[in-house]
């Protein structure tokens, strides 16, 4: 039964594994610019086989690997970042509608940015002082729920109170901010890859990467961690150690992503619930395929944002926009096992 | 394996638990019985160690349960909660295995082994076939049987059950109590089971354990324990006990 049962599976893993790959070489034919298909297949050929004809200098090189490739891989990663992240949140605090916004990591990134994009200009990266207040955040959140803080309801609660404090303080620094420094900070906060840029890829790839890597490997465990705390410990786990663990790496991730893409919710729990309508609960399941279908989802996203209209769409607004009545749909219609 | 208890108290808000000595006999079921509120539960969990460090101690083997690591721990006791609290509507495999998890390591996943020890688990309680099935679609009785194969992937000596019996019709009452009387002779275990049920309790156990207010009042096997006074003093109402063919009745 084990065995017919994984069968089954199996093309939507083939799926899993090809999809963000064919959606990567489909986005870097999408642009301002466009580049044929047929030029875009054999400028990827031949930088990936090296020594090949005029290795990676066709014309279009520049247009695709400086410009659009690392934008569609920050598009990847952190797509696959925030779905994962949100899964392993949902199963380790065994609420299915928690994710980074629930646990204050986008208010408390968005106030960070704000601070360094009025305060210390545009030339400072505004991503490590997103970075640095969306773990005050999550800590602020884990502090205010202090013993309680197993229980989901206190998190919740918790979560609450601190995105609210940092929504205040946020408008306070639009309030103060001047007009240049606010367009740049109302443009952060609605969420954009365009910026993109090998240099602030080469900082935070390497995170944002172990994070997914971290998380991936931990995907059985998060099966036990999500019984109460009772069954769990009684399982014979060391319930607070192992959870603290997940909640720091995933926050780590979802802030590293924040901290480059500006405020992009709904990825973290659209994807998960998507993934277990498909394959059920299990998280050796959920966790990797959350990870593909949330890559290929904001790779999509923003191949609409760059080319639905003659302007770019902020993403934000995009997955915002789609994502809610999107999710409203899947409620409704799967009735009562939507878990 | 035995089952010693010394000198635990565990206090919650205002109430005290206080068992000064204690024991659990090897491959017998032990019933705890006594009215709410007794402490029943709470000295369950104390064996288990599920409650965080009570003072006093519970030796399980000889070993003190207190600071040992989780593995060693799940090795001994294994604890069965009266229902499962979770979110997620796992397959009932996949249910099961989470009792293996202290034996594998946290950054890998079930071994084709473990897969067998869960299967076996689900066979043991009566539910093979169940493997695939989605743990919400199941009735109340299957879900409790559910729970006790997982305890048994966890393959301890020592069970510890919450109430296992509850809401349960008089059928699968039996029927479970039945699995419980194979997993103390077939295996060997230490059953040890809270009930609210004296008319099973009273049939099943090999020994009981009367509570009332945070204390163990009396003790021992059905026959020689229970008795008319002594369940005044625990119920505080008043019952005759009828003895026929060896068997005891509690008359309310």
């Amino acid at each position: 039964m084990t065995g017919s049962r994984t069968k089954g599976l199996l093309p939507l893993y083939a799926l899993a594994v090809a999809l963000p790959f064919v959606l990567l070489i489909v986005s870097l034919h999408i642009g301002a610019f466009p580049v044929p298909l047929k030029a875009v297949w054999a400028t990827v050929r031949d930088a990936v086989v090296p020594g090949g004809p005029g290795a990676a200098a066709g014309p279009y090189a520049d247009i695709l690997f400086r410009i659009r490739l690392p934008r569609l891989l920050l598009a990847l990663f952190a797509g696959a970042a925030l779905a994962v992240s949100g899964a392993s949140l949902q199963a380790i605090f065994k609420n299915p509608l928690v994710f980074e916004f629930s646990l204050g990591i986008s208010y408390g990134a968005a106030f960070g940015a704000a601070l360094s994009l009025v305060f210390l200009g545009r030339s400072f990266p505004a991503q490590i002082s997103a970075f640095l207040f969306a773990i005050v955040a999550v800590l602020l959140v884990l502090l205010i729920a202090g013993k309680a803080s197993s229980q989901i309801i206190s998190i919740l609660l918790s979560g609450i109170i601190v995105s609210a404090l940092f929504q205040a303080l946020l408008s306070m620094v639009e309030f103060f901010a001047n007009p240049y420094a606010l367009q740049a900070l109302i443009f952060w906060l609605m969420g954009s890859l365009a910026h993109a840029t090998w240099s602030d890829l080469s900082l935070t790839m390497p995170v944002i990467g172990l994070g997914v890597l971290v998380l991936v490997l931990l995907r059985w465990r998060m099966n036990v961690l999500s019984l109460g705390e009772d069954e769990a410990r009684s399982v014979g786990l060391n319930v607070k150690r192992e959870k603290i663990l997940i909640v720091v790496v995933a926050t780590l991730t979802t802030a590293a992503v924040t901290s480059v893409t500006g405020v992009i919710n709904w990825i973290g729990l659209i994807i998960p619930h998507l993934v277990r309508m498909m394959v059920g609960a299990d998280n050796r399941k959920v966790i990797p395929l959350s990870a593909s279908f949330g890559a290929c989802l904001l790779l999509v996203a923003d191949d609409i944002a760059r080319s639905a209209a003659s302007f770019e769409i902020p993403i934000g607004i995009l997955t915002s926009v789609v994502g809610i009545p999107f999710f409203i749909i899947l409620l409704k219609r799967s009735g009562k096992v939507w878990l | 394996m035995t089952v010693e208890v010394r000198a635990l108290t565990f206090t919650y808000g205002t109430f005290t638990l206080r068992v000064p000595e204690q024991g659990f006999a090897e491959a017998r079921i032990t019933a705890i019985v006594g009215p709410n509120g007794a402490g029943k539960s709470t000295l369950l969990k104390c064996l288990a160690s599920v409650l965080p460090a009570p003072r006093g101690a519970v030796r399980v083997g000889g070993r003190d349960l207190h600071g040992l690591p989780g593995k060693d721990r799940a090795r001994l006791v294994g604890y069965v909660p009266q229902e499962p609290s979770f979110t997620f509507n796992y397959e009932v495999l996949d249910f099961v295995l989470t009792g293996r998890g202290a034996f594998i390591p946290a950054f890998s996943s079930p071994s084709r082994r473990d897969i067998e020890m869960a299967e076996e688990a689900l066979r043991f309680v009566g539910l093979d076939g169940f493997a695939r099935r989605p743990f919400l679609e199941l009735s109340s009785g299957e879900r409790r049987l559910v729970l006790i194969a997982r305890t048994l992937a966890q393959q301890p000596a020592v069970l510890l059950l919450d109430e296992p019996t509850t809401f349960l019709d008089p059928r699968h009452e039996v029927e479970m109590l039945d699995l419980l009387k194979r997993l103390a002779r077939e295996k060997d275990k230490t059953v040890i089971v809270t009930l609210h049920n004296l008319d099973m309790a009273v049939k099943y156990a090999d020994d009981m354990v009367f509570m009332k207010d945070g204390a163990v009042v009396a003790s021992g096997r059905p026959q020689e324990v229970v008795s008319p006074p002594l369940l005044k003093t625990v119920y505080e109402i008043d019952m005759d006990i009828v003895r026929t063919n060896g068997r005891l009745i509690i008359v309310r």
